[in-house]
């Protein structure tokens, strides 16, 4: 199998998003004293360029998809969907990051799972954290968030679905003597003798 | 050490997490390998709350585990010795300010012993069950 | 919004935990079963969700270093690393190379004792509590050796953005040097006992299968994915820290048995060769550890200037002894704290892969099929189950005696023979 390069990666998934292609840009790290390099490619696409991009990916080598990770920039969310490739051949791994923005008025992505299923639990967590829909997900129940958590309260949002103030709680604060509950039992052990 | 007549010649202790890092729960396992060996003081880890005698607690207790938490205590039968592992249970450690979790051990079920640390080593778990053992014991004695 | 109908448990929840619960945050698993046989799993997690990435949204990024350390207690240094590796790219901050190796060697080291704990856990749920003692009675080995390199037996508060907070001195490399003469004769008895063993075998080979195709398509990570045949280690594919100047080989089970089935045993095989390769790895790196310092920016001040005025994405990873565990972090400038932090744990890519495990399973497999991805974030702890239409709920002790006894059948019957 030929090794695309970061650019020519970045190059065949701009060809695929269409006019869905918004921007690229290719990075660089080194790390430890001979200086290898790892390397990324970053691609900002819309909503509707995603699948096509992603199966376009998936033939140059089927990905390792990490995580979806998210950021709350005011009018929007933005989704970054993080993709490793040519894992198994050593040294030449090369993380490639679909990132998407959605509007908050039409919070909707499609589901990845079609291509890769492994991607089900991050889809999972971004629906009951971000107040996301992801459209065609083959379950689409809570994961981490308790049963009884509010609906309509997204921990990760900044705006007025994330968390409000009077649900934190501060454990610092209690202080020791605000055990108030009417049906607790009385400690065990009784305080020591003064003797 | 002599233990106290009511709760006989060793006790069994129940291990719950209720939603730590697992830092003190490997240290209180920890406890129960031969270097540190809790059981020479006939102390037994049980798998049961219906069977034991003393409950270690670790993490700061989410709201998942909250009510959890609390019907294990219950079950227990009196009298019974609640110790609370780590810094998260004593003081929300580095947990200090969270949307999910409930607030440190004591506002869910009374604690007798806090054993602080992130975690605490295995003798200090140790010494602060044999504290909390002796303190009963010396209570017995001057009822 | 399409929902699944997930029966639920009736009545009572009890929280009964295992008896040694180095199986720590509870999950609970619904199964479908006929007979001894699983049908259908489905898992529920988030017993432990304490909204640590929130958090970390409001404190700088100095002290969510901190708070990203007491993600899990077993990986002490991976969640540290990871995510003060995505600062570093953002912040364009080149870390000594001193520092790079003490990363390493740290991760290495807490790989061993991640995975002699992982051992006895795994043997404590077969039913050789012996064999438990016996591994972590050599993982206190380890532990002293970190307490002695880092002050502490967990968290051990190595990192810091730019470098490491601690050095490993030439005076300390003897003692290192006498654990890992120390090591090579405890893998060798350890691969012994698990190995060897007709027991093992028989309960191990072949049960809780993850084909090549099923690890593939449902992305695990670590040796989970590593023994049903998929090469991925992020200290082979991606260079960084120390392991960007070695050579490292993907460890799979065909290194020592030849072949490669996707099995609990096999699983068991990369974690032991995985020990010894971290032995021979901390050897090489205290071998080719250059001189220098231990610090991009010593002054907190100075470096936390600098990231309030840094801006951009990054990924930090690092291979845990549970697989790879990545950061995202985005900083914005004039802000302290990160904007956007998302944390993977290893765990969480490999908890799908538990449902096909478990399907066409006997009950008395759960512990240890359960067990076998080393979960982090694990076991049973309560397990419900509808046979023939009827919920029935099994408590961990319940499973975990199913499965001694099971252990103990199957060793009758080979003395008997």
């Amino acid at each position: 199998m030929k090794l695309l390069t970061p650019q020519e990666i970045a190059d065949t998934l701009q060809a695929a998003a269409g006019a869905g292609f918004i921007s690229a840009r290719c990075t660089e790290w080194a790390e430890g004293a001979k200086g290898r390099k790892s390397r990324q490619v970053w691609l900002h696409i819309t909503r509707e360029a995603l699948l096509p991009t992603l199966r376009r990916l998936a033939d140059i080598h089927y990905p390792h998809v990490s995580v979806i990770a998210h950021a709350d920039t005011g009018a929007q969310v933005d989704l970054m969907y993080h993709f490793y490739i040519y894992w198994g051949i050593p040294r030449e791994e090369i993380l490639v990051t679909l990132t998407i923005s959605l509007d908050k008025s039409d919070l909707r992505t499609p589901t990845i799972t079609g291509i890769i299923p492994g991607a089900l639990t991050s889809e999972r967590e971004k629906q009951e954290m971000l107040g996301i829909e992801v459209v065609d997900i083959p379950d689409g129940r809570r994961l981490f968030l308790p049963e009884d958590f509010p609906e309509g309260v997204y921990p990760w949002r900044k705006d007025e679905t994330g968390i409000p103030p009077d649900m934190v709680k501060e454990l610092w604060a209690t202080g020791r003597d605000s055990l108030q509950l009417d049906d607790t039992p009385p400690a065990p052990t009784p305080e020591p003798p003064t003797a | 050490m002599k233990l106290s007549q009511t709760l006989g010649k060793s006790l069994w202790a129940f291990l719950f997490n209720s939603g730590s890092c697992n830092g003190c729960e490997i240290e209180t396992v920890a406890t129960v390998t031969p270097r540190y060996d809790l059981e020479r003081f006939g102390i037994k880890v049980v798998g049961s709350p219906r069977h034991a005698d003393i409950l270690l607690i670790s993490g700061p207790v989410t709201r998942k585990m909250a009510p959890r938490l609390r019907r294990v205590y219950e079950q227990m039968p009196d009298p019974k010795i609640v110790l609370c592992i780590g810094a998260c249970g004593t003081s929300g450690g580095a947990f200090y300010d969270s949307y999910t979790l409930v607030g440190p051990v004591d506002q869910v079920v009374p604690v007798d012993m806090y054993v602080p640390g992130c975690p605490p080593r295995p003798e200090a778990i140790i010494d602060g069950v044999v504290k909390i053992l002796a303190r009963l014991e010396a209570a017995e004695k001057s009822a | 919004m399409k929902t699944i109908e997930v029966k639920k448990p009736s009545g009572y929840f009890t929280q009964i935990g295992p008896a040694h619960p180095a199986l720590k945050e509870p999950v609970m698993f619904n199964l479908d079963v006929e007979g001894e046989r699983i049908i259908k799993a489905d898992f529920a997690p988030g017993m432990s969700h304490r909204g640590i990435e929130w958090m970390g949204l409001r404190r700088n990024c100095i002290q969510v270093i901190y708070l990203a350390e007491r993600i899990c207690g077993i990986c002490g240094i991976t969640h540290s690393i990871s995510f003060v590796r995505a600062v570093e790219q953002i912040a364009q901050i080149q870390v000594p190379v001193r520092a790079h190796y003490i990363r390493s060697i740290v991760g290495e080291l807490e790989r061993i004792h991640s995975h002699l704990l992982w051992a006895g856990v795994a043997a404590h749920e077969l039913g050789f509590d012996s064999a438990f003692y016996l591994a972590w009675r050599v993982r206190e080995n380890v532990m002293d050796l970190v307490e002695y390199l880092t002050g502490n037996r967990v968290h051990y508060a190595m990192i810091q953005i730019g470098g490491v907070r601690r050095d490993i001195t030439r005076e300390q490399f003897p003692r290192i040097e006498e654990s890992m003469k120390f090591f090579d004769n405890a893998y060798d008895q350890l691969a012994r006992v698990f190995l060897d063993d007709t027991t093992v075998q028989m309960r191990c080979r072949d049960c809780g299968v993850l084909t090549y195709e099923e690890a593939r398509q449902l992305c695990p990570v670590g040796p989970t994915a590593r023994a049903s045949g998929i090469k991925k280690d992020v200290r082979v594919d991606h260079p960084y820290a120390g392991y960007a100047d070695l050579d490292i080989e993907y460890m799979t089970p065909d290194r020592l048995t030849g072949e490669v089935r996707g099995d609990v045993y096999d699983r068991i095989v990369v974690r032991l060769l995985e020990v010894k390769q971290s032995i021979a790895l901390v050897r090489q790196l205290l071998e080719q550890m250059p001189d220098g310092p231990l610090l991009a920016i010593p002054k907190p001040a100075v470096l936390l200037a600098k990231l309030k005025g840094a801006a951009g994405e990054a990924v930090g990873r690092h291979e845990a002894p549970r697989g790879e565990v990545m950061h995202y972090v985005r900083l914005e400038a004039g802000k302290d704290e990160p904007v956007s932090w998302k944390v993977k744990a290893s765990s969480y890519s490999n908890y799908l892969s538990w449902i096909p495990m478990m399907e066409g399973e006997q009950i008395a497999d759960i512990p240890i099929i359960a067990a076998s991805i080393d979960p982090c974030i694990s076991c049973t702890d309560r397990v419900a189950l509808v046979q023939d239409g009827n919920r029935r709920v099994l408590t961990k002790a319940e499973l975990h005696r199913l499965s001694v006894e099971k252990t103990r059948r199957i060793q009758a019957s080979l003395s008997a023979r």
